[in-house]
């Protein structure tokens, strides 16, 4: 048999290989010698210093977790709204029958979306720290909201009904909810 | 590597109560291992952190459903390993990896020159580290190596053979080669 190669010995040292390569290894003082070294190479390997990280990734994390909390209960309070709000609409309509109540409706609601969209923006300001250190894909995806809630902002600007005001709005806050996410996981990152 | 790496049941049972103070214990416990998998399996220190951030972040959120019939350190190791490996293959989608460690030379040293342990180990492309420490190091077998990469275990098996034979000709010495 010629010499053993590379993948023989790495299955002579897992316990496997032919009858013919262990024979081998056993005649052949290089490929004996090539094994032993494979034996140490592996126990050289596991017996190296642990490489330690620079710097303390707990606050990161943890201001990353603290985060999603916020978000969570954001977007509780969010939806209990919009069920409360559901619910006075709906019994305004019952009582009043549509009319000018329902008009009064959507006007609370805008107002609720209007007041939500402001706060998260002010939320991604406080968060925006790093100028720029994403990924291409986080980047990407921060790009692609940005330009949905620009074109949001122009149909917004070019509307005077309140149905239509209302589900603007509300798409506004849907999109700058899912631009936080992005932005603040990223800066929690680079930001320690 | 010898570290303790057993932690006290209470202490899990605390963490997946969302205790602050148990989860940080355990991040403490676990830094390193994790950093040290991360980084021997990555190029970039920068990289290694930010895995065992995520690392971190996925223990925290999953916690709950860490049920003990392993150990914790191999629940966290195959989290870390995954994040690793998830860097690894966007990096390949940006990079032709192989073609860097040809082109760059970093992995060829003169001949005569033997380089340290570390140093060769350094020099493999960042799938051959995965390879070569998940298997030779962390006791991987071929098989849940390729479950991981979502490879073969002939490209695990086939990864682990090359980077040994790079590693014995940059290593030189006994390692010089007979094939």
């Amino acid at each position: 048999m010629t010499h053993c190669t590379m993948e023989d010995l790495l299955d002579l040292r897992a316990g496997e290989g032919s009858v013919a390569a262990r024979r081998h290894v056993t005649a052949c003082a290089a490929c004996g010698a090539d094994l032993e070294a494979l034996h140490q190479r592996a126990a050289q390997l596991r017996a190296l210093p642990p490489r330690r990280p620079s710097r303390d990734r707990w606050p990161a994390v943890r201001e990353t977790l603290a985060a999603e909390r916020r978000l969570g209960r954001r977007r509780l309070a969010w939806r209990l709204a919009g069920l409360a709000a559901a619910a006075g609409l709906f019994g305004i309509v019952v009582l009043r029958g549509v009319g000018p109540g329902a008009s009064e409706a959507y006007g609370d609601e805008i107002a609720l979306a209007k007041q939500e969209s402001a706060a998260i923006e002010e939320r991604l300001g406080a968060y925006d720290v790093s100028g720029g250190v994403m990924s291409g894909r986080e980047a990407a995806l921060a790009v692609e909201l940005e330009d949905r809630i620009a074109v949001i902002d122009g149909a917004l600007a070019q509307t005077a009904r309140e149905a239509e005001l209302l589900d603007l709005w509300q798409r506004r806050v849907d999109l700058m909810e899912q631009l936080f996410e992005v932005r603040v996981s990223r800066t929690a990152y680079v930001a320690f | 590597m010898t570290l303790s790496l057993a932690v006290p049941d209470i202490l899990v049972a605390r963490a997946k109560a969302g205790d602050e103070e148990a989860l940080e214990a355990l991040y403490r416990a676990f830094e390193t291992p994790v950093y040290n998998l991360a980084r021997r399996m990555l190029r970039h220190s920068e990289d290694a952190e930010d895995v065992l951030q995520e690392t971190f972040l996925e223990v925290v959120r999953s916690i709950g459903r860490y049920r003990g019939d392993g150990s914790l350190w191999g629940w966290i190791r195959q989290i870390a390993a995954s994040k690793a490996l998830m860097r690894i293959r966007r990096e390949q989608v940006r990079t032709t990896e192989e073609l860097l460690e040809d082109t760059t030379g970093r992995a060829a040293p003169p001949v005569g020159l033997a380089l340290d342990l570390e140093r060769a180990f350094e020099s493999l492309s960042e799938t051959s580290r995965a390879v070569v420490w998940l298997y030779d190091v962390e006791g991987y077998t071929h098989e849940e190596i390729a479950e991981l990469m979502g490879k073969t275990v002939s490209f695990s098996k086939s990864q682990l053979a090359r980077a040994h034979a790079r590693l014995r000709r940059q290593l030189g010495g006994a390692d010089g080669g007979t094939t």
